[in-house]
């Protein structure tokens, strides 16, 4: 089991004109636990697909409603990679069975790509339900 | 995100300067397709060379556009991606979908512009 601390909390409002300003912490928060460039940016579309999710669809479309987005730094054991796990907690709409599944990319289709590019970018997505609230644990590894 | 438009001959060219992301998405969809549907413009270009970060929802506007120049035998045409957009587009495996060069003068001079 790793070994966590906090490096950083935010309280958001759903919003989309916040994107920009996470988008902003993100990358320098993942270059000082230790990501290169290509993973900084990975994990930055994650965070802004994950946030981007809750508001359209948690959230459908609502603004001001409460999102929390934690970034722990992560150790493995025997000071093995150091790591980052992002939760997103909101208070919105449980996701339908099987919406958290994805579709396929690479077809000429306007939707679903950002459950997918989360996917891709982070080591490991995982969905959680507790009482009324959404709780999105997405962890990534340096490589 | 500022988008604004040039008109050559047959071509308009959007200029985005910013990221396109949840935010700001619709306004890109909504020119594109204005430009595409009302206006039928046979070609239009999208210059991204001053775009640093785009999204699903980017993306998605771009799509938009790409089917609305299918359906109208139209052409559309993305210019000057940086490494951050091409990485999103190759994650969406949709970059091979898309007419795309490295800038303006790349993409006007290919017979039709």
């Amino acid at each position: 089991m790793p070994r966590r601390h906090l490096l950083l909390r935010l309280q958001l409002l759903s919003n989309p004109q916040v994107l920009c300003g996470v988008r902003g912490a993100v990358s320098p928060l993942a270059s000082v636990v230790g990501f290169g460039e290509e993973d900084c940016r990975a994990i930055t579309l994650a965070v802004d697909e994950a946030i981007a999710n809750i508001i359209r669809h948690a959230y459908a479309g609502e603004t001001g409603k409460a999102i929390e987005v934690e970034f722990n730094q992560l150790e493995e054991a025997n000071g093995g990679r150091p790591g980052l796990e992002i939760v997103l907690v909101d208070q919105g709409t449980e996701p339908k069975p099987g919406a958290l599944e994805g579709l396929p990319p690479g077809e000429l289709r306007s939707g679903g790509l950002g459950l997918h590019f989360m996917r891709q970018s982070m080591d490991t997505v995982v969905h959680k339900r507790v009482g009324s609230t959404n709780r999105l644990y997405m962890v990534k590894f340096v490589r | 995100m500022e988008i604004s438009a040039r008109h050559l001959e047959n071509t308009t060219i959007f200029d985005v300067v910013g990221d396109i992301d949840l935010a700001n998405s619709p306004a890109v969809r909504k020119a594109l397709l204005t430009e595409l549907r009302e206006k039928k413009i046979p070609c239009v270009m999208m210059n991204l060379s001053s775009v640093k970060y785009i999204d699903s929802s980017g993306i998605a506007s771009l799509v938009e556009g790409l089917k609305a120049s299918r359906d109208l035998q139209a052409r559309f045409v993305l210019y000057g991606l940086s490494k951050s957009a091409k990485e999103v587009l190759q994650l969406s495996r949709l970059i091979k979908l898309f007419e795309i060069y490295d800038n303006e003068e790349q993409a006007l001079s290919v017979n039709g512009a």
